[in-house]
Protein backbone atom coordinates (compact mmCIF):
# COMPACT_ATOMS: atom_id res chain seq x y z
CA UNK A 1 0.00 0.00 0.00
CA UNK A 2 1.12 3.32 -0.48
CA UNK A 3 2.09 5.82 2.15
CA UNK A 4 0.61 9.36 1.87
CA UNK A 5 2.75 12.38 2.65
CA UNK A 6 1.40 14.44 4.68
CA UNK A 7 1.28 18.26 4.09
CA UNK A 8 0.04 19.33 7.53
CA UNK A 9 2.21 18.08 9.69
CA UNK A 10 -0.39 18.92 12.97
CA UNK A 11 -2.57 16.42 11.96
CA UNK A 12 -2.60 13.82 14.57
CA UNK A 13 -4.10 10.09 14.40
CA UNK A 14 -6.76 9.30 16.67
CA UNK A 15 -6.65 6.08 18.61
CA UNK A 16 -9.98 6.00 20.81
CA UNK A 17 -9.72 2.26 21.84
CA UNK A 18 -12.51 -0.23 22.54
CA UNK A 19 -13.95 1.25 25.98
CA UNK A 20 -14.45 5.02 23.87
CA UNK A 21 -16.75 3.21 21.41
CA UNK A 22 -18.85 1.50 24.16
CA UNK A 23 -19.31 2.21 27.58
CA UNK A 24 -17.13 5.96 27.82
CA UNK A 25 -18.75 6.77 24.58
CA UNK A 26 -19.46 10.12 26.48
CA UNK A 27 -15.52 10.56 26.69
CA UNK A 28 -15.05 9.81 23.02
CA UNK A 29 -17.70 12.82 22.03
CA UNK A 30 -16.36 15.36 24.23
CA UNK A 31 -12.69 14.95 22.85
CA UNK A 32 -13.61 14.72 19.11
CA UNK A 33 -15.91 18.03 19.84
CA UNK A 34 -13.30 19.95 21.78
CA UNK A 35 -10.59 18.60 19.29
CA UNK A 36 -13.12 20.38 16.92
CA UNK A 37 -13.54 23.96 18.69
CA UNK A 38 -9.98 23.94 19.16
CA UNK A 39 -9.39 23.49 15.41
CA UNK A 40 -7.01 20.72 15.64
CA UNK A 41 -7.06 18.31 12.71
CA UNK A 42 -7.42 14.74 13.37
CA UNK A 43 -8.09 11.03 11.86
CA UNK A 44 -9.01 7.72 13.31
CA UNK A 45 -6.78 4.89 12.72
CA UNK A 46 -8.48 2.99 10.20
CA UNK A 47 -8.98 -0.45 11.01
CA UNK A 48 -7.48 0.06 14.27
CA UNK A 49 -7.53 -3.37 16.75
CA UNK A 50 -8.07 -3.56 20.73
CA UNK A 51 -4.39 -3.04 22.37
CA UNK A 52 -4.65 -6.55 24.56
CA UNK A 53 -4.72 -4.18 27.58
CA UNK A 54 -4.75 -5.93 31.04
CA UNK A 55 -5.19 -9.42 30.06
CA UNK A 56 -2.56 -9.58 27.25
CA UNK A 57 -0.03 -7.56 29.44
CA UNK A 58 -0.46 -10.18 32.01
CA UNK A 59 -0.35 -12.98 30.07
CA UNK A 60 2.83 -11.64 27.97
CA UNK A 61 4.68 -8.63 26.93
CA UNK A 62 5.77 -9.17 23.96
CA UNK A 63 2.16 -10.23 23.09
CA UNK A 64 0.69 -7.25 24.25
CA UNK A 65 3.69 -5.20 22.34
CA UNK A 66 2.71 -6.67 19.19
CA UNK A 67 -0.87 -6.30 19.41
CA UNK A 68 0.07 -2.38 20.46
CA UNK A 69 2.14 -1.86 17.39
CA UNK A 70 0.42 -2.72 14.52
CA UNK A 71 -2.22 0.34 15.23
CA UNK A 72 1.51 2.45 15.15
CA UNK A 73 2.27 1.11 11.84
CA UNK A 74 -1.19 1.63 10.67
CA UNK A 75 -0.32 5.34 12.01
CA UNK A 76 2.48 5.53 9.91
CA UNK A 77 0.86 4.09 6.81
CA UNK A 78 -1.84 7.41 7.10
CA UNK A 79 1.72 9.35 7.07
CA UNK A 80 1.57 10.27 10.65
CA UNK A 81 3.39 10.18 13.16
CA UNK A 82 1.47 11.92 16.64
CA UNK A 83 -1.16 9.55 18.01
CA UNK A 84 -3.65 11.02 19.77
CA UNK A 85 -4.84 7.64 22.71
CA UNK A 86 -6.96 9.37 25.36
CA UNK A 87 -7.54 5.66 27.46
CA UNK A 88 -5.08 5.52 29.29
CA UNK A 89 -4.60 2.06 29.58
CA UNK A 90 -4.17 1.48 25.79
CA UNK A 91 -1.54 4.73 25.58
CA UNK A 92 0.72 2.72 28.31
CA UNK A 93 0.25 -0.19 25.91
CA UNK A 94 0.93 1.81 22.87
CA UNK A 95 3.55 3.59 24.29
CA UNK A 96 5.40 0.57 25.11
CA UNK A 97 5.40 -0.51 21.65
CA UNK A 98 6.97 2.66 20.23
CA UNK A 99 9.87 1.82 22.38
CA UNK A 100 10.50 -1.34 20.03
CA UNK A 101 8.98 0.39 16.89
CA UNK A 102 10.83 3.48 17.17
CA UNK A 103 14.23 2.06 17.89
CA UNK A 104 16.61 0.29 15.41
CA UNK A 105 18.51 -3.21 16.16
CA UNK A 106 20.95 -3.40 18.44
CA UNK A 107 19.22 0.03 20.24
CA UNK A 108 17.37 -2.01 22.74
CA UNK A 109 18.25 -2.17 26.66
CA UNK A 110 19.68 -6.22 26.35
CA UNK A 111 19.24 -9.33 24.52
CA UNK A 112 16.08 -10.35 25.63
CA UNK A 113 14.42 -6.91 24.52
CA UNK A 114 16.14 -7.44 20.88
CA UNK A 115 14.62 -10.71 20.55
CA UNK A 116 11.39 -9.53 21.51
CA UNK A 117 11.71 -6.61 19.16
CA UNK A 118 12.75 -9.04 16.07
CA UNK A 119 9.70 -11.29 16.97
CA UNK A 120 7.27 -8.21 16.77
CA UNK A 121 9.28 -6.74 13.77
CA UNK A 122 8.31 -10.65 12.11
CA UNK A 123 4.46 -10.32 13.24
CA UNK A 124 4.05 -7.03 11.75
CA UNK A 125 6.21 -8.43 8.31
CA UNK A 126 3.21 -11.32 8.01
CA UNK A 127 0.79 -9.03 8.41
CA UNK A 128 1.98 -6.91 5.07
CA UNK A 129 3.61 -3.85 6.73
CA UNK A 130 6.97 -2.21 5.43
CA UNK A 131 9.24 -3.00 8.63
CA UNK A 132 12.22 -1.74 6.97
CA UNK A 133 12.13 2.33 7.33
CA UNK A 134 12.72 4.37 10.15
CA UNK A 135 9.97 5.10 12.56
CA UNK A 136 9.80 8.22 14.55
CA UNK A 137 6.11 7.47 16.23
CA UNK A 138 5.07 9.76 19.39
CA UNK A 139 1.66 8.89 21.25
CA UNK A 140 0.21 11.52 23.25
CA UNK A 141 -2.04 10.76 26.38
CA UNK A 142 -4.84 12.92 26.64
CA UNK A 143 -3.83 15.39 29.45
CA UNK A 144 -0.16 15.59 28.14
CA UNK A 145 -1.92 16.56 25.21
CA UNK A 146 -4.17 19.26 26.29
CA UNK A 147 -0.99 20.69 27.97
CA UNK A 148 0.38 20.93 25.61
CA UNK A 149 -2.82 22.82 24.26
CA UNK A 150 -3.48 25.40 27.17
CA UNK A 151 -2.68 28.39 25.57
CA UNK A 152 -4.98 27.82 23.21
CA UNK A 153 -7.83 26.41 25.13
CA UNK A 154 -7.03 29.84 27.21
CA UNK A 155 -7.15 32.16 23.99
CA UNK A 156 -10.74 30.14 22.82
CA UNK A 157 -12.02 30.54 26.36
CA UNK A 158 -11.17 34.27 26.15
CA UNK A 159 -12.48 34.89 22.52
CA UNK A 160 -15.99 33.41 23.71
CA UNK A 161 -16.48 35.39 27.04
CA UNK A 162 -15.67 38.62 25.26
CA UNK A 163 -18.77 37.81 23.38
CA UNK A 164 -20.90 37.01 26.13
CA UNK A 165 -23.20 38.77 28.72
CA UNK A 166 -21.20 39.05 31.89
CA UNK A 167 -21.52 36.82 35.25
CA UNK A 168 -23.49 34.00 32.99
CA UNK A 169 -22.30 31.09 31.86
CA UNK A 170 -23.33 29.32 28.94
CA UNK A 171 -23.80 26.05 31.34
CA UNK A 172 -25.15 26.82 34.69
CA UNK A 173 -23.58 23.47 35.77
CA UNK A 174 -20.13 25.31 35.78
CA UNK A 175 -20.74 27.76 38.20
CA UNK A 176 -22.02 25.09 40.79
CA UNK A 177 -18.94 23.35 40.71
CA UNK A 178 -16.75 22.58 43.55
CA UNK A 179 -14.19 19.61 41.92
CA UNK A 180 -11.55 17.74 42.66
CA UNK A 181 -8.96 16.10 39.67
CA UNK A 182 -8.50 13.05 39.74
CA UNK A 183 -5.37 11.31 38.04
CA UNK A 184 -5.21 7.50 39.23
CA UNK A 185 -2.42 5.43 38.50
CA UNK A 186 -1.08 5.29 34.84
CA UNK A 187 -0.23 9.08 33.47
CA UNK A 188 2.96 9.17 34.97
CA UNK A 189 3.83 6.37 37.09
CA UNK A 190 4.30 3.79 34.19
CA UNK A 191 8.27 2.97 34.00
CA UNK A 192 9.57 5.03 30.55
CA UNK A 193 6.38 6.98 30.10
CA UNK A 194 7.09 10.67 29.85
CA UNK A 195 7.67 12.95 33.41
CA UNK A 196 5.77 15.73 32.00
CA UNK A 197 4.38 17.04 35.82
CA UNK A 198 5.03 15.58 39.29
CA UNK A 199 4.56 11.94 40.15
CA UNK A 200 2.97 12.01 43.44
CA UNK A 201 1.32 15.75 43.20
CA UNK A 202 0.35 16.39 39.54
CA UNK A 203 -1.45 19.36 39.08
CA UNK A 204 -1.85 19.73 34.86
CA UNK A 205 -5.59 19.23 34.98
CA UNK A 206 -6.30 22.33 37.88
CA UNK A 207 -3.50 24.34 35.54
CA UNK A 208 -5.61 23.32 32.22
CA UNK A 209 -8.75 23.58 34.10
CA UNK A 210 -8.10 27.31 35.64
CA UNK A 211 -7.48 28.43 31.65
CA UNK A 212 -11.47 28.01 31.92
CA UNK A 213 -11.73 29.79 35.09
CA UNK A 214 -12.55 26.33 37.03
CA UNK A 215 -11.04 26.65 40.44
CA UNK A 216 -10.27 22.97 41.97
CA UNK A 217 -9.93 21.34 45.58
CA UNK A 218 -6.95 19.94 46.87
CA UNK A 219 -7.05 16.14 46.97
CA UNK A 220 -4.95 14.13 48.78
CA UNK A 221 -5.65 10.60 46.67
CA UNK A 222 -5.56 12.25 43.42
CA UNK A 223 -2.75 9.46 42.36
CA UNK A 224 -4.50 6.31 44.33
CA UNK A 225 -5.54 3.18 42.57
CA UNK A 226 -9.15 2.53 42.10
CA UNK A 227 -8.90 -0.83 41.82
CA UNK A 228 -9.18 -0.65 37.57
CA UNK A 229 -9.79 -4.09 35.74
CA UNK A 230 -10.39 -5.79 38.97
CA UNK A 231 -13.80 -4.45 39.15
CA UNK A 232 -14.72 -8.01 36.48
CA UNK A 233 -13.10 -10.75 39.32
CA UNK A 234 -12.55 -9.19 42.62
CA UNK A 235 -15.32 -6.60 42.83
CA UNK A 236 -14.88 -6.36 46.72
CA UNK A 237 -11.47 -5.11 45.95
CA UNK A 238 -12.73 -2.27 43.33
CA UNK A 239 -15.54 -1.08 46.19
CA UNK A 240 -13.40 -0.45 48.97
CA UNK A 241 -10.58 1.44 46.57
CA UNK A 242 -12.67 3.48 44.83
CA UNK A 243 -15.35 4.30 48.12
CA UNK A 244 -11.61 5.45 50.08
CA UNK A 245 -11.56 7.74 47.06
CA UNK A 246 -14.50 9.34 47.29
CA UNK A 247 -14.55 9.36 50.89
CA UNK A 248 -11.58 11.91 50.37
CA UNK A 249 -12.80 13.56 48.08
CA UNK A 250 -16.32 14.27 49.67
CA UNK A 251 -14.85 14.64 53.37
CA UNK A 252 -11.59 15.99 53.49
CA UNK A 253 -11.57 17.71 50.22
CA UNK A 254 -15.40 19.04 50.16
CA UNK A 255 -15.35 18.75 46.65
CA UNK A 256 -19.12 18.11 45.21
CA UNK A 257 -17.35 16.55 41.76
CA UNK A 258 -14.69 14.55 40.45
CA UNK A 259 -13.06 15.76 37.24
CA UNK A 260 -11.56 12.36 35.59
CA UNK A 261 -9.66 11.37 32.45
CA UNK A 262 -9.56 7.86 32.70
CA UNK A 263 -12.63 5.88 31.61
CA UNK A 264 -12.21 2.90 34.02
CA UNK A 265 -11.43 5.00 36.50
CA UNK A 266 -14.53 6.87 35.73
CA UNK A 267 -16.67 3.74 35.04
CA UNK A 268 -15.42 2.21 39.11
CA UNK A 269 -16.53 5.97 40.67
CA UNK A 270 -19.74 6.86 38.36
CA UNK A 271 -21.35 3.20 37.25
CA UNK A 272 -20.12 1.49 40.58
CA UNK A 273 -20.96 4.13 42.98
CA UNK A 274 -24.39 3.07 44.51
CA UNK A 275 -22.54 -0.63 44.68
CA UNK A 276 -19.43 1.13 46.63
CA UNK A 277 -22.05 3.34 48.66
CA UNK A 278 -23.81 -0.29 49.57
CA UNK A 279 -20.70 -2.12 50.32
CA UNK A 280 -19.10 0.86 52.28
CA UNK A 281 -22.49 1.86 54.01
CA UNK A 282 -22.11 5.59 52.51
CA UNK A 283 -24.09 7.92 51.13
CA UNK A 284 -21.97 9.80 48.59
CA UNK A 285 -23.32 11.37 45.72
CA UNK A 286 -20.38 12.64 43.40
CA UNK A 287 -20.95 13.25 39.52
CA UNK A 288 -17.72 11.91 38.20
CA UNK A 289 -16.79 14.15 34.52
CA UNK A 290 -14.83 14.01 32.07
CA UNK A 291 -12.06 16.67 31.50
CA UNK A 292 -12.93 16.87 28.26
CA UNK A 293 -17.08 17.41 28.72
CA UNK A 294 -15.61 20.46 31.19
CA UNK A 295 -13.72 21.99 29.02
CA UNK A 296 -16.38 21.14 25.97
CA UNK A 297 -19.39 23.12 28.19
CA UNK A 298 -17.01 26.11 29.24
CA UNK A 299 -16.06 26.51 25.39
CA UNK A 300 -19.36 26.89 24.58
CA UNK A 301 -21.03 23.68 24.18
CA UNK A 302 -24.60 22.39 25.73
CA UNK A 303 -24.49 19.52 28.37
CA UNK A 304 -26.45 17.14 25.58
CA UNK A 305 -23.64 17.93 23.57
CA UNK A 306 -20.99 16.46 25.45
CA UNK A 307 -23.12 13.78 26.99
CA UNK A 308 -23.41 15.04 30.17
CA UNK A 309 -26.44 12.65 30.57
CA UNK A 310 -24.67 9.65 29.85
CA UNK A 311 -23.63 10.01 33.53
CA UNK A 312 -25.25 7.52 36.20
CA UNK A 313 -24.34 10.19 39.16
CA UNK A 314 -25.96 13.20 37.39
CA UNK A 315 -24.66 16.77 38.08
CA UNK A 316 -27.96 18.30 37.37
CA UNK A 317 -28.23 17.65 41.29
CA UNK A 318 -25.23 19.98 42.05
CA UNK A 319 -26.59 22.54 40.00
CA UNK A 320 -29.92 23.18 41.50
CA UNK A 321 -28.62 22.80 45.24
CA UNK A 322 -26.81 26.39 44.60
CA UNK B 1 2.65 -29.40 39.47
CA UNK B 2 3.92 -28.44 36.10
CA UNK B 3 6.50 -26.48 36.91
CA UNK B 4 10.01 -27.67 37.71
CA UNK B 5 13.29 -26.82 39.10
CA UNK B 6 14.41 -26.17 35.70
CA UNK B 7 12.02 -23.53 35.39
CA UNK B 8 12.32 -22.15 38.63
CA UNK B 9 16.06 -21.42 37.92
CA UNK B 10 15.44 -20.05 34.80
CA UNK B 11 12.86 -17.52 35.58
CA UNK B 12 15.61 -16.29 38.68
CA UNK B 13 18.27 -15.81 36.24
CA UNK B 14 16.02 -14.03 33.44
CA UNK B 15 15.14 -12.10 36.30
CA UNK B 16 18.58 -11.22 37.15
CA UNK B 17 20.02 -11.27 33.38
CA UNK B 18 17.37 -9.11 31.57
CA UNK B 19 14.25 -7.71 34.32
CA UNK B 20 16.02 -6.22 37.65
CA UNK B 21 19.77 -6.62 37.60
CA UNK B 22 20.22 -4.66 40.74
CA UNK B 23 17.14 -6.39 43.18
CA UNK B 24 20.07 -6.90 45.44
CA UNK B 25 19.81 -3.20 46.35
CA UNK B 26 16.59 -4.01 48.40
CA UNK B 27 17.11 -3.15 51.82
CA UNK B 28 13.64 -3.80 52.83
CA UNK B 29 12.71 -0.71 54.11
CA UNK B 30 9.32 -1.67 52.91
CA UNK B 31 8.02 1.48 51.32
CA UNK B 32 6.76 -0.41 48.15
CA UNK B 33 4.46 -1.99 50.76
CA UNK B 34 3.34 0.61 52.73
CA UNK B 35 1.66 2.32 49.46
CA UNK B 36 0.85 -1.18 47.79
CA UNK B 37 -3.30 -0.69 47.85
CA UNK B 38 -3.55 -4.48 47.54
CA UNK B 39 -1.17 -5.14 50.13
CA UNK B 40 -3.76 -5.83 52.53
CA UNK B 41 -4.82 -8.57 50.22
CA UNK B 42 -1.84 -10.51 49.54
CA UNK B 43 -0.29 -13.61 51.38
CA UNK B 44 2.75 -12.10 50.11
CA UNK B 45 3.53 -7.91 50.39
CA UNK B 46 5.55 -6.97 47.58
CA UNK B 47 8.65 -5.92 49.48
CA UNK B 48 8.67 -9.66 50.75
CA UNK B 49 8.24 -10.56 46.92
CA UNK B 50 11.36 -9.44 46.60
CA UNK B 51 13.07 -10.96 49.49
CA UNK B 52 11.49 -14.50 48.49
CA UNK B 53 13.37 -14.30 44.90
CA UNK B 54 16.77 -13.44 46.73
CA UNK B 55 16.12 -16.77 48.93
CA UNK B 56 15.50 -18.84 45.71
CA UNK B 57 11.79 -19.36 46.78
CA UNK B 58 9.63 -18.42 43.71
CA UNK B 59 7.64 -21.42 43.60
CA UNK B 60 5.96 -19.90 46.98
CA UNK B 61 5.43 -17.02 44.63
CA UNK B 62 3.77 -18.40 42.40
CA UNK B 63 1.61 -19.99 44.55
CA UNK B 64 0.50 -17.26 46.53
CA UNK B 65 -2.35 -14.63 45.38
CA UNK B 66 -0.08 -11.61 45.01
CA UNK B 67 1.29 -11.38 41.74
CA UNK B 68 -2.19 -12.06 40.25
CA UNK B 69 -3.92 -9.53 42.66
CA UNK B 70 -1.06 -7.22 41.57
CA UNK B 71 -3.05 -4.43 39.52
CA UNK B 72 0.10 -2.73 38.08
CA UNK B 73 -0.62 0.78 39.52
CA UNK B 74 3.33 1.24 39.79
CA UNK B 75 3.41 2.79 43.06
CA UNK B 76 6.27 0.00 44.40
CA UNK B 77 7.99 0.96 41.64
CA UNK B 78 7.96 4.68 41.44
CA UNK B 79 8.67 5.13 45.39
CA UNK B 80 12.11 2.65 45.63
CA UNK B 81 14.39 4.87 46.97
CA UNK B 82 16.68 2.15 45.46
CA UNK B 83 15.03 2.14 41.99
CA UNK B 84 14.18 -1.49 42.09
CA UNK B 85 11.39 -2.39 39.45
CA UNK B 86 8.97 -4.07 41.74
CA UNK B 87 6.11 -4.22 38.99
CA UNK B 88 8.08 -5.02 36.49
CA UNK B 89 9.33 -8.16 38.22
CA UNK B 90 5.98 -9.01 39.65
CA UNK B 91 4.71 -8.51 35.56
CA UNK B 92 7.42 -10.81 34.46
CA UNK B 93 7.13 -13.59 36.75
CA UNK B 94 3.17 -13.13 35.90
CA UNK B 95 3.51 -13.89 32.67
CA UNK B 96 6.32 -16.74 33.22
CA UNK B 97 3.40 -18.52 35.35
CA UNK B 98 1.28 -18.01 32.23
CA UNK B 99 3.77 -19.84 30.51
CA UNK B 100 4.18 -22.28 32.79
CA UNK B 101 0.58 -22.90 32.65
CA UNK B 102 0.66 -22.06 36.71
CA UNK B 103 -1.70 -19.11 36.78
CA UNK B 104 -3.41 -19.90 40.04
CA UNK B 105 -6.29 -17.77 40.24
CA UNK B 106 -9.04 -19.61 38.47
CA UNK B 107 -11.04 -16.48 37.72
CA UNK B 108 -8.65 -14.16 36.54
CA UNK B 109 -7.26 -17.01 34.07
CA UNK B 110 -10.57 -17.40 32.92
CA UNK B 111 -11.15 -13.64 31.95
CA UNK B 112 -7.90 -13.29 30.28
CA UNK B 113 -8.77 -16.56 28.59
CA UNK B 114 -12.67 -15.75 27.01
CA UNK B 115 -10.98 -11.82 26.51
CA UNK B 116 -8.24 -12.91 24.17
CA UNK B 117 -10.45 -15.20 22.51
CA UNK B 118 -13.17 -12.65 22.10
CA UNK B 119 -10.41 -10.58 20.70
CA UNK B 120 -9.21 -12.92 18.47
CA UNK B 121 -12.60 -13.23 16.71
CA UNK B 122 -13.58 -9.63 16.45
CA UNK B 123 -9.99 -7.85 16.16
CA UNK B 124 -11.74 -5.51 19.29
CA UNK B 125 -13.02 -6.26 22.68
CA UNK B 126 -16.84 -6.39 22.54
CA UNK B 127 -17.99 -5.96 26.38
CA UNK B 128 -21.77 -7.48 26.42
CA UNK B 129 -19.86 -10.60 25.47
CA UNK B 130 -17.02 -10.66 27.79
CA UNK B 131 -19.41 -9.63 30.91
CA UNK B 132 -22.29 -12.76 30.01
CA UNK B 133 -19.63 -14.80 29.30
CA UNK B 134 -17.83 -14.18 32.72
CA UNK B 135 -21.34 -14.91 34.42
CA UNK B 136 -22.02 -17.67 32.83
CA UNK B 137 -18.74 -19.67 33.24
CA UNK B 138 -18.40 -18.31 36.95
CA UNK B 139 -22.19 -19.80 37.10
CA UNK B 140 -22.72 -16.15 39.24
CA UNK B 141 -25.66 -15.64 36.51
CA UNK B 142 -26.64 -12.63 38.53
CA UNK B 143 -23.47 -10.86 39.01
CA UNK B 144 -23.53 -6.91 38.15
CA UNK B 145 -27.42 -7.31 36.97
CA UNK B 146 -27.84 -3.92 38.45
CA UNK B 147 -25.41 -2.39 36.38
CA UNK B 148 -26.47 -3.88 33.45
CA UNK B 149 -29.92 -2.48 33.92
CA UNK B 150 -28.22 0.89 34.41
CA UNK B 151 -26.06 0.38 31.21
CA UNK B 152 -29.26 -0.77 29.17
CA UNK B 153 -31.43 2.27 30.69
CA UNK B 154 -29.01 4.91 29.34
CA UNK B 155 -27.82 2.55 26.15
CA UNK B 156 -24.11 3.27 27.13
CA UNK B 157 -22.99 0.37 25.61
CA UNK B 158 -22.28 -1.20 22.03
CA UNK B 159 -24.70 -4.01 21.79
CA UNK B 160 -23.10 -5.36 18.56
CA UNK B 161 -19.41 -6.09 18.10
CA UNK B 162 -17.20 -3.82 16.12
CA UNK B 163 -15.31 -6.44 13.76
CA UNK B 164 -12.15 -5.38 11.78
CA UNK B 165 -10.54 -6.34 8.92
CA UNK B 166 -7.30 -7.19 10.57
CA UNK B 167 -8.83 -9.78 12.61
CA UNK B 168 -7.14 -12.61 11.28
CA UNK B 169 -3.90 -11.14 11.69
CA UNK B 170 -4.66 -10.32 15.13
CA UNK B 171 -5.83 -14.06 15.69
CA UNK B 172 -2.64 -15.04 14.69
CA UNK B 173 -0.69 -12.92 17.31
CA UNK B 174 -2.88 -14.42 20.02
CA UNK B 175 -3.45 -18.33 19.22
CA UNK B 176 0.13 -18.81 20.38
CA UNK B 177 -0.82 -17.64 23.81
CA UNK B 178 -3.99 -19.66 24.67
Amino acid sequence: MEEKENKNSKKIAYYPGCSLKSTAMDFNVSIEKVLDLLEIEYEEIPDWNCCGTTPASNISDELVATLAARNLLLAAKMGLKDILCPCISCYNKLHKASYYINNNKGELKNSREEKKRDSIFKALKEMGFDTEKNFNIKVYSIIEFLNLQKELIGKKYKELESKRDKNSRSCSILDSLKPVCYYGCAMLRPEGVPKFDDIENPTSMEEILKMVDIKCEDFQFKTECCGAILSLTNKDEVLRLSGEILDSAAMESGANSMIVFCQLCQQNLDLRQTQINKYNKTHFHMPIIFITQILGMALGLSPEEVMLNKLFVSPAVIGKKN
Amino acid sequence: MAKTQKDLKKIKSDLLNYIEPNIYNCYQCGKCTAGCPMADTFEYKPNQIIRLIMLDKIDKILDSNSIYLCISCDICTSRCPQKVSISAIMNFIRNESWKIGEFKIKNISRFYNLFLRILGKFGRSYEPGLIMGLNVLSGKFFNDADIAVKIMGKMKIRMLPEIIKGRKSVAKVIKKYL
